[in-house]
């Protein structure tokens, strides 16, 4: 077993080309993780938002909750049913809501996009994760005003506190921001029900009931009723599933990463296969000395790939922490389910920060191979008169 | 070019080297070929839509808004306008599928002479606009999914509450696949109707128009939106290629992304490449001094290594751009309703630009190991032991 002091020292000593090559993998792995983060944090919104015990209920038939519509006297027959969790006023956790989409310009020339204006009840509030608002105030029903968060505020004119969206040529004045544990809420903005059925000129529309079940049992109940009984004839689905379905989105975005991933990685794999070539032809002198005063073949190689993926770890570390400054970061794509913006940040957590440093192991691992079999198959005597 | 064979002989001294680096700028630069030909055929795109001079009417709201059947003959009437339909997104979704393919529906009579790039045979035409429930179906999408004349095509609404039961009686011949099925409105319209569901009835979704001449495009989008200001519901009149546009909007920065992992991408091959060349210059150091002691010039052994960098770049760029072409024509064959312009449709001095990067790289790279050769001090060079 060759010391491992060895090929640090070798590092060292070939620092310029060491150096180079790490910053050449950092900065593949830089990419890569980039694109990894973008995923996950999309993943991350769309998980957050499903709760197990919430149900959308909507119409037979609609894929999302923007082509849904109940009629009203059935969407409230639906709030009177049994099953349904309450809160600590004793109140059903039981949201009627209207969903449209309007058209809005992003700011610096962003072009313009769709977002999500949800009409709600109080009890909406309760049925979305961490709901709290963090600036201004909420919303008084009757009045015009829209809530929305900070992220939305950033990415959309028109939505700082105070401004005015127009709906139908009926202002609607932001009064405050809130937060949702990053759930796809908010890339939303909130109003009331019915101001926002009278701007668009269908007062009593309704598009989904949003509800909480008190327990696993009485959540297939509600389903089986739904869905059989004629007086209701609608469909309902646990939230979870609706919002794994969004992820359609995210699945385009991740083979995008991988496929960039992948194409740098070999790449790269060259760069380090040409590096550890240079280092073997240097060191035939030293490898026939080691074979000479007896280390094994098998200990040769296991040096040489070991230094080749230090080298490689190193420009992956390196690439992972270059990223740290984004994490967080905020940006928005298309929901290709719904057509419309979702804002979501960069996640670099533990398995996206793996992830890196895989790609960088294989490059080591991969790059510093062919290389090592070369050291390896060196006669000792010639090795040895190598200059 | 007396030096070319020196400068040849010196890149294919180490092959194993070279190839490496070769391999290295090839690989990443057919990343980038992939990456900039997906920009450059959403240019091509555009391109194609501005040729047609169309123009969409949509709600100033945007999709979810209502524009009135009766703005399509509205907009008819307006001079210079050649020809308008309703073209309604259907939205419904196939037997037991459960994301819809693009379904609109529109007039018969009249979308040909909208989309009058598009060929459909005359009795073909004919019969769709006999049968209500007809419908015609892209070509090559009718091919993909094996539909032959007379196919019944059940669509479930999704977000109007009919289903409507059509039968496909003809197909179009497009330019690019539009993956598109066309049915009468009229028939989703007294669906509508019958069901009671009369908030979406009425409703023609969008409102496509042919316009004469191209100078005349602006002043009309203006004076369909002044038309329509005050109404209960105004319109966002824009050009097709303005309309296409926004979809690609909605995707977000995904340019700025491209580009960034453009340039991530060249730092790191300049890395690469240069950390080779000053490998191979280091081997040779005394071989720069020989050159030099028998009368080189300094600027001659400059040339020397930065054509030696530049060729083995060239040529990665060149791999580079032949793996990426090729990757771009599978995608383009495969899925073609997303990619579909072929490669020789989006050639251009995008091209050109990636070979350039690929120089540029090779010039970068040799830079500090052909100074370094260039200043070499005879001498020491000569007593060097590699």
């Amino acid at each position: 077993m060759i010391p491992i002091k060895y090929n640090v020292r070798n590092l060292r000593v070939r620092w310029m080309t060491t150096l180079m090559t790490v910053l050449g993998t950092a900065l593949v792995v830089w990419a890569s993780v980039l694109a990894f983060g973008l995923t996950d944090g999309l993943n991350h919104a769309l998980d957050v938002t499903g709760d197990k015990l919430d149900l959308i209920v909507m119409r037979k038939g609609s894929q999302d909750e923007g082509s849904s519509g109940i009629e009203q006297q059935v969407a409230r027959q639906v709030v009177t049913l049994p099953g349904i969790a309450r809160d600590a006023h004793g109140q059903p956790m039981c949201s009627v809501e209207f969903v449209t989409i309007l058209t809005q310009p992003r700011r610096a020339n962003g072009g313009t996009v769709n977002l999500i204006v949800r009409g709600m009840e109080q009890a909406g509030r309760a049925l979305r994760p961490g709901f709290k608002l963090v600036e201004g105030r909420d919303i008084k029903p009757g009045v015009n005003e829209a809530i929305t968060s900070k992220q939305m505020a950033a990415r959309f004119e028109n939505l700082d506190l105070g401004d005015k969206i127009d709906i139908n040529k009926v202002d609607f004045t932001v009064v405050g921001y809130f937060e949702a544990e990053g759930s796809a809420a908010e890339s939303e903005v909130w109003t009331d029900l019915r101001d926002l059925t009278n701007a668009r000129r269908t007062p009593g529309a309704v598009s989904v009931v949003n509800l909480r079940v008190a327990d696993e049992a009485s959540k297939q109940a509600i389903i089986e009723r739904l869905q059989t009984d004629q007086q209701f004839g609608l469909k309902a689905i646990g939230e979870q599933a609706y919002y794994d379905e969004q992820k359609t989105a995210s699945i385009a975005i991740r083979i995008v990463g991988y496929f960039i991933a992948g194409f740098l990685t070999v790449g790269a794999m060259f760069g380090a296969a040409n590096t550890m070539y240079a280092a073997v032809a240097g060191r035939a002198r030293e490898i026939g000395t080691l074979r000479a005063i007896g280390f094994r073949r098998r200990s040769i190689l296991f040096s040489f790939l070991l230094e080749s993926v230090l080298l490689c770890l190193l420009g992956g570390v390196l690439g992972c922490l270059a990223t740290m400054p984004l994490n967080g970061l905020s940006t928005g794509t298309a929901n290709w389910a719904t057509f419309s913006e979702i804002t979501f940040s960069f996640r670099f957590g533990p398995a996206v920060l793996l992830q890196g440093l895989t790609l960088a192991l294989v490059m080591g691992l991969i790059g510093g191979l062919f290389p090592a079999l070369r050291a390896i198959r060196l006669n000792t005597a010639t090795a040895l008169r190598a200059q | 070019m007396k030096l070319f064979k020196y400068i040849w002989r010196n890149a294919t001294r180490n092959k194993l080297r070279s190839s490496l680096t070769i391999l290295s700028v090839a690989f990443s630069l057919a990343l980038m070929t992939v990456l900039y030909g997906y920009l450059a055929m959403q240019n091509v795109w555009s391109n194609e839509a501005k040729t047609h001079n169309r123009i969409v009417v949509l709600n100033k709201q945007g999709f979810s808004g209502k524009v009135p059947i009766a703005y399509v003959d509205r907009v008819r009437r307006m001079p210079g306008i050649k020809a308008a339909v309703p073209y309604s997104w259907f939205g419904g979704t196939y037997k037991d599928e459960q994301a819809p393919f693009a379904q609109f529906g529109t007039d018969a009579k009249e979308v040909f002479n909208v989309w009058n790039e598009y060929v459909i045979a005359p009795e073909q035409l004919a019969a769709w606009q006999a049968n209500r429930q007809g419908c015609v179906v892209d070509s090559r999408f009718a091919e993909q999914r094996g539909w032959k004349i007379g196919e019944k095509i059940p669509l479930k609404g999704t977000y109007y509450q009919f289903d409507l039961q059509l039968e496909m009686v003809g197909v179009f011949k497009a330019p690019q696949p539009t993956g598109s099925l066309w049915f009468h409105w009229d028939y989703l319209e007294e669906g509508l109707k019958s069901k009671n569901a009369l908030l979406s009835a009425g409703n023609a979704g969008a409102v496509y128009a042919k316009v004469e001449r191209a100078d005349a495009i602006a002043g009309l989008c203006q004076s369909i939106d002044d038309k329509f200001a005050s109404s209960d519901n105004p319109t966002r009149t824009q050009t097709e290629a303005a309309f296409a546009q926004m979809f690609t909007d909605m995707v977000g920065n995904i340019q700025a992304y491209i580009r960034n992992i453009g340039l991530a991408v060249m730092f790191s091959l300049t890395l690469v490449a240069a950390n080779a060349m000053a490998m191979s210059m280091r081997e040779r150091t005394t071989e720069v001094a020989v050159l030099k002691a028998i009368g080189f010039s300094r600027g001659r052994v400059l040339n020397l290594v930065l054509g030696e960098s530049c060729l083995i770049a060239a040529i990665g760029g060149l791999i580079g751009l032949a793996i990426g072409g090729g990757f771009l024509q599978v995608i383009h064959k495969s899925a073609p309703q997303y990619f579909p312009f072929s490669i020789g449709d989006m050639a251009g001095g995008w091209m050109l630009w990636i070979v350039g990067v690929a120089v540029g790289i090779g010039l970068v790279s040799g830079l500090v190991p052909a100074v370094r050769a260039a200043q070499l001090s005879v001498v020491n060079g000569l007593r060097r032991v590699v």
